[in-house]
């Protein structure tokens, strides 16, 4: 595990992605800020917790595929196959 | 008008139910008030049960059905309390009978392939327990995580895989049940309490699920195992015209693929409502603007044939496959959905914390899009008179066991800022669920597929629904239940006691 590190503790700088939302990290996408001033008030959320709930979020996905099949096939694959038939 | 219940009656149910059994305390009480449908939260008052018990045994719960006889007190049967009808909400105080801890598992027959458990039992955990055996009870609500066996019971479930495996009433084969006087049977197929099929007498299993607890209290259930999948298989495609993508759903329906487990078509204002809140939509380009999902479960071989003969169908219907990552990890989400972030916008674009609402109907595949059309209009109409609701868009479910090709699970998600509840706010709700029921109607359909029809609004069209067979319903209601005690006041069936 890793220990305290200065640049975990604050979010990293956002930067757009579509009118109303913003992005810090790779494929992690947040509502924008500026849409949660009235009703709902955005917490800071400092890197480390950000990156443990995303983490925990895929191992959520991956339990419960893991929950319902022994395995899960991939359709990339087969329509390669279908693809090399043709 | 709720009723009150004596000093003596509380002495009673803890002679029955044990001294730690029983609550009259707010939190027991508050918390089994409402379940996760809109809630009329500026009344909430109006809801609370006088008692919570948590019965152990089938002899408990007909013996705390008796007392309820003998003092005119109404009982409200819960089991998860995660409905999205108004089956586990009091509306006349009561005896809140709660089955959570009636949640063994009683028997596993590995020769019948069967498992018999308390109704208190979480379809989770018991796939848990199964695992270790090589076997899978399938029932698969949006619920999955917190919904119970007796709740399914209750409002005769669907199942997202159940196109595969069959929903909830095909997959209990039968259950012990304590009818509204107290008395005890069993209600099944008919003969044991594991015959799948049987000819003799009338068919008890099915007058007794889907009666949203105004029939009596399920407390044992003899289920059917299945041999756990060894491969899952799903496909997420985009379209850029919503009828293409219906046409690709009803096409894939059809295919005759026996792994087959279910077809998910996502409207344009479901694709709208993700690309604004969804990781796996936001980065999508503007062309697509629906989606079909669907998923195939069994043995790996059977899974990879039927899998390719799908996806031919898929690509032959023009639409442009969305990726692994999307399809595995969105197929994943589907079987726990009530996890989802509950945050809407408000008119202003602002987000505001909402409740997710889905109002269901049973549609035939022919007339999704017209229905499409009417009840977004109701939705619309709905957020510009009130800046509370949010159209969050529609699913269309294939809804047959075993030969999904007819009608689907339909569902329109809104978004409620329940905060602003008022009685204007609130009846304009109703009305709109008896307009989106009314739809249902007029287009061959049925109000409910899965959740139940007794909430305000909807209710009120079960006899339009139902015709001559509404009269039926009473008189079954009038002659069970002679005291009216069992869940009064849900399905209209007040009336029946009315007309006598």
């Amino acid at each position: 595990m890793l220990g305290f590190r200065l640049s975990a503790q604050k979010p990293s700088e956002a930067h757009r992605v579509t009118d109303v939302v913003v992005s810090r990290f790779e494929h992690v996408f947040e509502v924008d800020p500026a849409l949660m001033r009235e009703h709902v008030h955005q917490q800071e959320i400092p890197n480390w917790d950000f990156e443990r709930i995303v983490a925990s979020r895929w191992e959520h996905l991956a339990w419960m595929h893991d929950h319902f099949a022994d395995c899960a096939i991939s359709a990339e694959e087969l329509l390669a196959e279908i693809e090399a038939e043709s | 008008m709720a009723v009150a219940i004596l000093d003596s009656v509380i002495d009673e149910l803890t002679a029955i139910c044990g001294p730690d059994h029983v609550f009259t305390g707010r939190s027991a009480t508050f918390n089994r008030a409402r379940v996760p449908a809109p809630f009329p939260v500026h009344r909430w008052a109006e809801y609370i049960p006088s008692a919570v018990v948590l019965p152990s045994s089938t002899e408990q719960v007909s013996e705390v059905v008796k007392l309820a006889n003998r003092h005119r007190i109404p009982v409200v049967p819960r089991a998860g309390g995660t409905g999205l009808t108004d089956g586990a909400v009091p509306l006349r105080g009561g005896i809140l009978v709660d089955v959570k801890l009636m949640n063994q598992i009683h028997e596993l027959d590995h020769e019948n392939r069967t498992v018999t458990v308390g109704t208190g039992i979480n379809m989770l955990k018991l796939n848990e327990e199964l695992r270790r055996h090589g076997y899978i009870y399938p029932d698969d609500p949006a619920s999955y995580p917190c919904s119970l066996v007796g709740g399914r019971i209750g409002t005769s479930g669907w199942s997202l895989i159940g196109a595969r495996y069959g929903h909830t009433r095909d997959l209990v084969i039968s259950f012990e049940l304590v009818l509204p006087t107290g008395e005890v049977i069993r209600a099944g197929d008919g003969g044991g309490p594991k015959v799948r099929k049987s000819s003799s007498g009338y068919q008890l299993k099915h007058l007794f699920m889907g009666h949203q607890g105004t029939l009596g209290i399920a407390t044992e259930a003899t289920l059917e195992l299945f041999p756990r999948p060894e491969a899952e298989f799903s496909m997420f495609w985009a379209y850029e015209d919503y009828r293409d993508a219906w046409r690709a759903t009803g096409e894939l329906a059809r295919s005759g693929v026996a792994t087959l487990a279910g077809v998910v078509l996502f409207d344009e204002h479901k694709i709208r409502y993700l690309r604004r809140d969804d990781e796996a939509y936001i980065p999508q380009p503007e062309s697509v603007r629906a989606v079909v999902a669907c998923a195939a479960y069994g043995n790996e071989d059977e899974v990879r044939v039927g899998a390719k003969r799908l996806l031919r169908i898929a690509k032959a219907s023009g639409g442009r496959y969305l990726g692994d990552e999307i399809s595995q990890g969105d197929w994943a989400s589907r079987h726990d959905r009530y996890a989802t972030p509950q945050h809407g916008r408000a008119r202003d674009g602002q987000v505001a914390l909402m409740s997710w609402h889905c109002e269901d109907a049973s549609i035939p595949y022919p007339e999704l899009p017209a229905v499409s059309e009417k009840w977004h209009a109701i939705a619309a109409s709905l957020a510009e008179r009130f800046d509370m609701f949010d159209d969050w868009g529609m699913f269309a479910y294939t809804n047959g066991a075993f030969k999904p090709w007819g009608d689907y699970l339909t569902e329109i998600d809104i978004g409620v800022w329940e905060m602003k509840w008022d009685e204007d706010a609130w009846a304009a709700w109703v009305q709109a669920k008896r307009d989106i029921a009314q739809v249902a109607i007029d287009h061959g359909g049925s109000i409910s597929a899965c959740h139940g029809s007794c909430r305000e609004g909807e209710v009120d069209l079960v006899p339009l629904e139902l015709g001559a067979g509404f009269e039926v319903m009473k008189t079954i209601k009038r002659s069970l239940d002679p005291n009216n005690i069992m869940n009064p006041g849900k399905y209209l069936l007040d009336q029946a006691y009315e007309e006598g």
